[in-house]
């Protein structure tokens, strides 16, 4: 059975979203639709200073508020595990559990009321006396420890000093993006009941299973005694990808006053209760022939984390043995910068290094193409500008360089279409147009400029199980225990169910989140749809397999005898490939054998190759030339992520500043595309994402106090619908082979590249480079 | 939120006797400003909320060359309304720029002329820094991320934003408030109804507690007077302005006559600038002129780290507008 002959109706452009109705008639609902009997609601006061510790709480005013509850501070709040240790998703300091404050808007007390309004007013009148100290707040501080290589994958091959040192050309520069805030449109929310010892769950989350794991250590139960649900979440990009601790406070809020509990986070606290993406600064410099052939790359990038609530204030740099302080510190999210700069083109020399500073800030969190994102805007900047160092079209630059084989292992790719990225994205976008020279391209009083930027981007799989049903009626159940943020995610799934199972798609049914489902990874590093897919995909093999072990010596069965590659699927019916009147339904077989239903369990898992690239990458770092032998003889393959390219004009008005994005072509190999129009609207939202982070997104914070200044919709800017132009999302490439259903993710890759093509249209109509994000009006004048 | 009481007004006089009787009484219109600071930013907490929205305030009426405009009347309608969209582009202009459709059908003239600021030092009661808020408190944003604040008026005491875009054109108008007290009615015109902060941020206008303003008269501008409204912001849409100008005038024979000129985002208060208007009466059109104009409005400027760049940018913000409109026709 081969997917070519399966049935071609379940695929394609044109299906709809299948929780689209249910959406739009206001029938999913989202945690914060959650109402149960005798449930309470609880408001959340948070710190006003950034370090230090609580002297005194004086929470009498608001207790004998009419409708209150109960107030739960470090005072009464009893003791929390914290979670276990997790590299990828540290989990939360276990909350109110001392008076120490390490950042602004850190919790410190919560209050359970009747009603929300009731809660929220009382938490007005709790009164915090303070010890502060002086907080440190930016990278700069002199107070602020700095780590090196604090993700052990920092990476090198070649001599990228040495190289530097002769070079014909060499560019540097400083680059540096602010943090920003995810700012999903539904507002974070959980609802915790408990029944007895055992505790249930409906959370806004893209990682069920962790919120489980957290949950059970807060509260020493066993992971089987929590149940998390979430089959709606208003949105992450990246938010949910950790546990945050309003989740815990709202299941011990709910134990305290046993009864449930709702506790739904205002936009305020969505700036400092669910991650941002931090700031960073990097410094980067590329070495080239004249002829455009890179020689050097050496990149260094640094980006900011909250102190952690274990570490004291103000600790002078410590020389602590790097493994040792990532597993001690363990609260905080690896964000690596430069993690992508080895593998994005054929260079012989790099140096690719991060470092990490640790401010008292709130706790950062993945937003969308973390890292990935930042280091693209350095990288693809520095190109632009060492293409007008050598005359050279940035285009023809990139391609000079284009990296055949995986650079860093010298390992193949199992698929790579980033070349028709360019020709493509430069056909449709009329790049042959461009006249190089900076601002000579106007309409009216605007000066336009194009710029583009290539993309290289990480390929990411997690184990995953599914658990596939057929029924006698001839329809399909699915499931698995993953999210689905707004992505598409049950439209995927059933499409790819029924694509195996050869059901139309209104006859599969795919459920999601919930944690008695079966595992599932998070909804995150655009590996879902890898891991899930695959895993539907290999689970609904196996179902279909089971039928004909039903019937393998079934007299009465034209399929008697049949193996999987001697069929096909087609309208609920399992038929010889070579003789469609050979077959029978899924009815047909389970009524004959007097069941109501079938059902296995499947999984998928990366290969042996996800780990051995980062592994081979890193015996090259560390061996030179002898490790690129050693990794060679591997023979693997690279499994490859996504590719792209970007091309955009913008138009500068010179005299005011202001900068409007003109129109955008999007080209991206994502593999094989299950369902355009949702692959498409990812793209269009990740465009949306790198609009907002190249010229409006900024989480401001006072510089005294460290408070957010700007926490509200109002007033930290995204694109509205008048920031976004046209946006041409063109798919190329084909299915990958690293997975059975040749998909490559497209969660993230959308926002990439999209700051540094518009940094550099900006450069090519005015001349003005700009290497701090975002670029606003008065970077402008 | 703290429990209040919610009284609909049946009669102008009984809503002014109701809100002028108590102290910690506040009148309710669209809500689209008061609401926020209530629920949403805990900064307003009124025991009594007197709702004026039944009241005759609605309608916009021509009487000769004066607009006559309710307090009551929605942004959306007064941006509609025929005379306006003929006559006043730069008060058309302003309401369509200042706010999304859909506030713009909820929020009155009158709660536009009374908005509160944006600052969010202002907006934050966790900032204990805000003379506006808290008199004597001091001023937390002159330290604080500025950006959305004032360079004209604006002082150590306070650099909060009046931040309509209605009230720029309104001012450049000599628009006049009628206002009713208990009793008593009054007119005054806008530009004397804000008060610059000086020492007492906490005291925005001249109004009495509980007086109420009832209608705004909008003089027409003669034929042949151009006029337009330019705002000036990061995003294309639903943002306050950087900086804005407001600017009507005719030319005759080549030389400016009756130039008006006022500017919004940078100002404590709407900001006309008699200054500009001096520079520009019967000065000819040119480029030149209309940076003499911007230079000699723009002085005496209060700015911090992140204000500094409104400056030039209100400078070029009235170059540009007076530039545009001299170009049409």
């Amino acid at each position: 059975m081969t997917m070519a002959e399966a049935v071609p109706a379940a695929l394609g452009p044109g299906v709809d979203r299948v929780d689209g109705r249910p959406k739009v008639l206001g029938a999913a609902h989202y945690p914060s639709d959650v109402t149960l009997p005798g449930m309470a609601h609880a408001a959340l006061v948070r710190s006003t200073i950034a370090a230090g510790s609580i002297v005194r709480l004086d929470t009498a005013r608001a207790a004998d508020m009419l409708g209150v509850l109960t107030v739960i501070t470090h005072e009464n709040a009893g003791r929390l595990q914290k979670g276990k240790r997790n590299l990828f998703f540290p989990p939360p300091a276990a909350p109110l559990q001392d008076a120490r404050i390490s950042y602004h808007g850190q919790y410190v007390a919560v209050i359970v009321a009747e009603t929300r309004q009731q809660a929220a007013a009382a938490a007005r009148l709790i009164e915090v006396t303070y010890d502060r100290d002086e907080p440190v707040l930016t990278l700069d501080d002199a107070a602020a420890s700095s780590q090196s290589n604090p993700y052990f994958i920092d990476m090198k091959r070649g001599d990228a000093k040495a190289a530097m040192a002769t070079a014909e050309v060499t560019v540097e520069g400083t680059f540096t993006t602010s943090p920003e805030t995810h700012n999903p449109l539904g507002p974070f929310t959980t609802v915790a009941q408990w029944h007895g010892d055992t505790l249930t769950v409906y959370d806004s989350t893209q990682n069920p299973f962790h919120v489980r794991a957290v949950l059970a250590a807060s509260f020493g139960l066993a992971e089987d005694d929590v149940r998390v649900l979430s089959p709606y979440v208003g949105g992450g990009f990246g938010a949910g990808l950790r546990s945050w601790p309003h989740t815990i406070l709202a299941a011990l809020a709910a134990r305290v006053v046993a009864r449930p509990v709702q506790l739904s986070l205002t936009r305020p606290e969505m700036f400092t209760g669910v991650g941002h993406r931090p700031s960073t600064m990097q410094r980067l410099t590329i070495a080239a022939t004249r002829d455009g052939k890179l020689v050097a790359i050496d990149h260094e990038g640094t980006s900011t984390a909250s102190m952690g609530h274990e570490a004291p204030t103000r600790k002078p740099p410590t020389r602590k043995a790097p493994l040792q302080s990532l597993l001690k510190a363990p609260d905080e999210q690896p964000y690596p910068i430069t993690a992508g700069t080895a593998a994005a083109y054929a260079c012989p020399n790099v140096a690719a290094r991060d470092k990490r500073v640790r401010l008292n800030i709130a706790p950062i969190a993945h937003m969308r193409a973390p890292g990935e994102a930042e280091g693209n805007f350095a990288i693809e900047s520095l190109l632009d500008e060492l293409s007008y160092e050598l005359g050279m079209d940035p285009i023809d630059l990139r391609l000079r360089n284009y990296a055949e084989v995986q650079p860093q292992t010298g390992l193949p790719w199992s698929s790579k279409a980033l070349r028709e990225c360019y020709t493509v994205g430069a056909e449709r976008f009329g790049w042959a147009q461009r006249d190089p020279t900076v601002g000579a391209m106007r309409d009216g009083r605007w000066l336009v400029g194009y710029g583009m930027a290539g993309v290289t981007f990480n390929h990411y799989q997690a184990k995953c199980h599914a658990r596939a049903t057929v029924h006698r009626d001839g329809t399909a159940h699915v499931c698995s225990g993953a999210t689905d943020i707004g992505t598409g995610t049950y439209t995927v799934m059933t499409q790819l169910a029924a694509e195996v199972l050869g059901l139309p798609v209104d006859r599969v049914e795919f459920e999601l989140g919930d944690t008695r489902l079966p595992q599932a990874p998070q909804a995150g590093g655009s590996g879902l749809t890898t891991a899930l897919g695959s895993a539907v995909h290999n689970t609904c093999v196996a179902l279909v397999q089971r039928v004909l072990t039903l019937v393998s010596d079934d007299a009465d069965s034209p399929l008697r005898g049949c193996t999987i590659e001697d069929v096909v699927a087609h309208q609920g019916r399992l038929q010889h490939a070579d003789d469609e009147s050979r077959g029978e339904t899924y009815s047909e077989i389970l009524g004959r054998h007097g069941l109501s239903e079938l059902t296995v369990d499947g999984d998928s898992a990366p290969s042996r190759a996800e780990a051995g690239v980062i592994v081979g990458s890193l015996v090259v770092s560390r061996l030179g030339r002898f490790g690129r032998k050693l990794v060679g003889a591997s023979h693997a393959t690279v499994p490859a992520g996504g590719f792209g390219a970007r091309f955009v004009e913008v138009r500068v008005d010179p005299e005011l500043g202001v900068l409007r994005i003109a129109r955008i072509v999007s080209v991206n190999d994502a593999g094989r595309v299950v369902n355009e129009k949702l692959a498409r609207s990812q793209i269009i939202g990740g465009t949306v994402g790198g609009i907002g982070m190249a010229i409006f997104e900024e989480t401001v914070r006072d510089p005294d106090s460290g408070r957010v200044a700007n926490a509200t919709l109002s007033d930290y800017l995204i694109p509205v619908n008048a920031d976004v132009p046209d946006i041409d999302v063109v798919f190329v490439g084909g299915p990958d082979p690293a997975n059975p259903i040749g998909v490559k993710g497209v969660g993230e890759i959308g926002l990439v590249g999209v700051a540094a093509a518009i940094a550099n249209g900006v450069y090519h109509a005015t001349g003005r480079r700009i290497r701090s994000l975002p670029i606003t009006i008065d970077k402008l004048l | 939120m703290r429990p209040f009481e919610y009284i609909r007004a049946d009669d102008v006089a009984s809503a002014v006797g109701l809100v002028s009787s108590d102290p910690k009484a506040h009148y309710l219109a669209g809500g689209t400003t008061q609401i926020d600071l209530m629920l949403k930013d805990g900064v307003l907490e009124p025991e009594r909320l007197v709702d004026i929205t039944r009241l005759p305030l609605r309608g916009i009426r021509r009487h000769g060359d004066v607009l006559h405009v309710g307090a009551l009347v929605t942004m959306e309608e007064l941006a509609a309304d025929v005379t306006v969209t003929e006559q006043l582009p730069l008060v058309r202009e302003a309401l369509l720029g200042g706010a999304s459709t859909q506030l713009r059908n909820m929020a009155t003239i009158g709660g536009n002329l009374l908005q509160r600021t944006r600052c969010r030092y202002f907006r934050d009661p966790t900032v204990l820094s805000c003379n506006k808020r808290s008199p004597g408190s001091g001023c937390a944003a002159i330290s604080g991320a500025a950006r959305m604040h004032a360079i004209l008026g604006a002082s150590m005491h306070c650099i909060a934003v009046h931040a309509s875009d209605l009230c720029v054109p309104l001012v450049a108008l000599d628009a006049v408030a009628h206002i009713q007290g208990v009793g008593a009615q009054r007119r005054i015109p806008l530009a004397d109804l804000y008060v610059l902060p000086g020492d007492r941020p906490d005291v925005e206008n001249v109004l009495q507690h509980g007086e109420l303003l009832t209608t705004i008269e909008i003089p027409l501008l003669p034929a042949g007077t151009r006029s337009g409204y330019l705002k000036i912001r990061d995003r294309s849409s639903y943002e306050f302005a950087l900086t804005s100008a407001a600017v009507a005038l005719a030319i005759d024979d080549g030389v400016i006559t009756h130039p008006r000129v006022a500017f919004g985002g940078v100002g404590t208060i709407p900001w006309r600038s008699p200054e500009a208007e001096a520079v520009l009466r019967g000065a000819s059109v040119n480029t030149q002129t209309f940076r003499a104009a911007a230079d000699a409005a723009i002085h005496d400027t209060f700015t911090v780290t992140g204000t500094a760049f409104k400056v030039e940018l209100a400078k070029r913000t009235l170059v540009r507008i007076l530039q545009t409109l001299t170009e049409a026709g």
